[in-house]
């Protein structure tokens, strides 16, 4: 018996020891928590009597990342204030959810606006900034953009209520850039960029832009995003919804349901798209992404928004011949409403927990609504929060003013996607897991639907046990 | 102090700076971890934290993207020790032959062991590709059909194949072993006319047991915690879904900690991952006696 206890005791302290230090990462098991015990509750009681005596130098930790806001800009601005020193911390999604959990994470956060908003704000982690926006003489209220407002949450609805925060920049994330070699090359004529094109006509389109070459592909005619593979996913869906006048959301917000019209056309559509191999995915496993075939000119489409412009103006295969390049206005569905929303809108929020809410406060009106704002605006890499910074953005090539007149026109169906703000980013996860078995014939749409619904529904009701609703 | 006390208190001072850093950085996040495991604690809440029993372990067994990740680990464990420890056992046995140039092979062979594990996937990840891979390049030259590598009916297979090119990590530790084994055996075996089969199943294979309990227990352990890889392969990111015959116990438990901020419960998770590997070990332990061969016969 004592021989079998002390079997096990050594079994166990192997399994221990080979778990602390497993080549694989196990650290994890406890590791992201371990330093949970010092959480302060900070909050919003904060005031600037202890948040900076005078002359006493604050520092601000952010996570804008270093190519948003350079070093030459932080200088200027620490010159402007020499009580605050700023100070970059690059952080992933696994960083900072473990800098959330104990309390350290940055002063300002960066986030993205259409999709977590709600989430930090109903987690009590975003600060709401109404007030000081109201009062500010660097941000104007009248000024900002109605895209601005996927920062504002109500406890309910998304783009009314509080402000949490302002978008850095944003574009009509579901537009269409288009590559004329491309379509030169596969004879087709380029569409009208007055009117959008429906989803399914862009997948009509997509297969005739694909030049095969006997089983090889020479060229494809979508790639649905710069980094990725040709393959519907969330953020596609929830535009093909608002444009078609889906409603998946109930409410109060409290439950999802994917079993409506414009999510079996969505997923019937793409999955017939994927098999057709109109871009890379996973049944060709095709490694190149999107973004690197529409700049040699291996894919006729490209589904992005504005800031793409950028792109195409700085790269070295296409900045030499900007005049085959153009943006066409998003897509709808089909008898659908013409919506552009923003899939994104990169900004950030003011950490509740801050202990320097009026240094943070500073810093974060100068790179929203100051210098860095116009230095941004002027090279097209997004679109500004501001209607007066509008005109800012490139006009000088043809290719500029293509673009920019397209997107005249978009800014007029600005509107804010149908995110549930319980689910807020943790729809991805789910809709991948179900329409991925689609394409290998492993599961029917209806099953696919009715898994993310189920899923959507637990973590809904998650989240709101989590808030304490 | 008589002369035992200060022994003892040699012996702990001697292993105190491992022992306080075991505990401080080791068994003490491991024990909180426990703890928050009982917990409702989703990252934010933890001055409100209230204490709801056995209910995170109670989903892990009603979760079924847990219970299938947990069936896939296991299937990937199944294969992938066996054929490892194979793998680097035969590879030490070929390394092991005094021919000339063998440091050479030896460091070639020990190579993949020391590419970052980033580095190892993105590489393979070309080499799985469906366009322009080199896979599937050869097997044309053969006339055989391309193959999907990273789809779903090969997913598992090509992250078998990725991580047994690491093989070669455990093959020092098997030269080692062969090293230790005496050459007179080996001298007296052949004058009784045993061949080379016989000498490695009479002689090599029941020295070497104790090395490949070792290799097998850790394949086990290393296994069941895979999780960078199915993400990346599949994935760009950390936060990225790898497709589902590649979606593995610790990838689950990962997205539920870091996609989901549901700590509590990403952490019963791994608690239930603790106790599969203590009970695998344990299994491995006891089965041992019956076929690793220990030079010194164990106490009765």
């Amino acid at each position: 018996m004592r021989r079998m206890a002390l079997l096990l005791t050594l079994t166990m302290l192997i399994v221990l020891l080979a778990a602390c230090g497993g080549k694989s990462g196990s650290g994890n098991n406890g590791g992201a928590s371990a330093t949970n015990s010092s959480v302060k509750t900070a909050g919003n009681t904060a005031t600037a009597a202890d948040s900076g005596k005078t002359g006493e130098v604050v520092t601000i930790r952010t996570s804008i990342s270093d190519g948003e806001l350079s070093k030459d800009q932080i200088a200027e601005f620490e010159a402007k204030y020499p009580n605050i020193k700023i100070e970059i911390e690059q952080l992933d999604g696994t960083k900072l959810a473990a800098e959330l959990a104990t309390n350290s994470a940055p002063d300002v956060i960066r986030i993205s606006g259409a999709f977590e908003t709600s989430s930090y704000a109903i987690r009590g982690i975003a600060m709401d900034l109404t007030d000081r926006i109201e009062g500010s003489s660097v941000i104007k209220m009248e000024d900002l953009v109605p895209m601005a407002s996927v920062f504002r949450f109500d406890g309910k609805k998304i783009g009314a209520g509080a402000i949490y925060g302002l978008p850095k920049d944003w574009s009509n994330d579901f537009a269409i850039w288009y590559n004329k070699k491309a379509f030169d090359a596969a004879g087709v004529p380029l569409p009208d960029s007055k009117q959008p094109l429906t989803w399914p006509e862009v997948m009509e389109l997509a297969k005739k832009l694909t030049k095969k070459d006997g089983n090889k592909i020479k060229q494809y005619g979508l790639a649905a995003s710069e980094w990725g593979k040709t393959e519907p996913n969330f953020n596609l869906l929830l535009q093909y919804v608002l444009s078609a006048g889906g409603k998946i959301n109930a409410a109060d917000n409290a439950t999802m349901d994917f079993n409506v019209q414009p999510v079996k056309d969505f997923i019937n559509m793409w999955v017939e798209a994927v098999k057709s191999n109109v871009g890379p995915n996973s049944l060709n496993n095709d490694q190149v992404s999107g973004g690197d075939l529409f700049l040699s000119d291996k894919a006729a489409m490209l589904i992005d928004g504005y800031w793409y412009s950028g792109v195409i103006r700085s790269n070295e295969n296409t900045k030499t011949h900007l005049a085959d390049f153009g943006m066409l206005p998003t897509p709808i569905a089909p008898n659908g409403t013409r919506m552009a929303p923003t899939g994104g809108a990169t900004g950030a929020i003011i950490n509740k927990n801050t202990k320097h809410p009026d240094e943070a406060w500073k810093f974060y009106e100068w790179f929203f609504g100051g210098k860095p704002a116009d230095d941004r605006a002027k090279t097209g890499w997004g679109l500004p929060a501001f209607q007066s910074k509008m005109a800012l953005l490139p006009q000088e090539t043809d290719f500029d003013k293509q673009v920019y007149g397209v997107l005249q026109d978009e800014l007029k169906y600005a509107g804010f996607l149908p995110v549930n703000p319980y689910l807020s980013g943790g729809g991805w996860g789910i809709f991948d897991k179900y329409v991925q078995p689609l394409y290998f014939g492993k599961s029917s749409v209806d099953q696919a639907i009715a898994g993310i619904t189920k899923d959507a529904n637990v973590a809904i009701t998650e989240a709101k046990n989590a808030a304490g609703q | 102090m008589t002369e035992k006390s200060r022994r003892i208190a040699a012996f702990y001072l001697m292993i105190s700076p491992w022992f306080i850093i075991f505990v401080t950085l080791g068994l003490f996040p491991l024990l909180y971890g426990l703890y928050l495991s009982f917990t409702n604690y989703y990252g934010f809440n933890m001055n409100n934290l209230k204490m709801i029993g056995w209910h995170n372990y109670d989903l892990v067994f009603s979760d079924s993207d847990a219970m299938y990740a947990l069936g896939r680990t296991l299937y990937f464990t199944a294969i992938n020790v066996p054929l490892g420890t194979a793998l680097a056992l035969g590879l030490a046995i070929l390394l092991n032959r005094s021919i000339r140039g063998g440091g050479v092979y030896r460091t070639i062979f020990y190579l993949p062991s020391l590419v970052p594990v980033i580095s190892t996937i993105l590489m393979w990840k070309i080499m799985f590709s469906g366009n322009g891979g080199i896979l599937n390049a050869i097997l044309n030259v053969f006339g055989i059909d391309a193959v999907n590598w990273l789809g779903y009916d090969h997913a598992t297979t090509s992250l078998i194949i990725m991580t047994l090119w690491g093989a070669g990590g455990g093959i020092l530790i098997n030269l080692a072993g062969l090293k230790g084994i005496p050459k007179d055996l080996y001298e007296a075996a052949s004058i009784d006319g045993a061949g080379a089969f016989q000498n490695f199943r009479r002689i090599t294979l029941p020295l070497m047991t104790p090395i490949i309990f070792f290799n097998v227990l850790m394949g086990i352990i290393g296994s069941l915690q895979v999780y960078l890889q199915p993400i990346l392969l599949n994935g760009s990111e950390l936060l990225a879904r790898p497709i589902q015959p590649n979606y593995l116990y610790v990838v689950h438990a990962f997205q539920q900690i870091f996609a989901s901020q549901r700590f509590a419960y990403g952490m019963a998770l791994l608690w239930v991952l603790f106790v599969v590997i203590l009970a695998l070990s344990i299994v491995v332990f006891l089965t041992s006696k019956y076929w690793v061969y220990y030079e010194t016969d164990r106490e009765r």
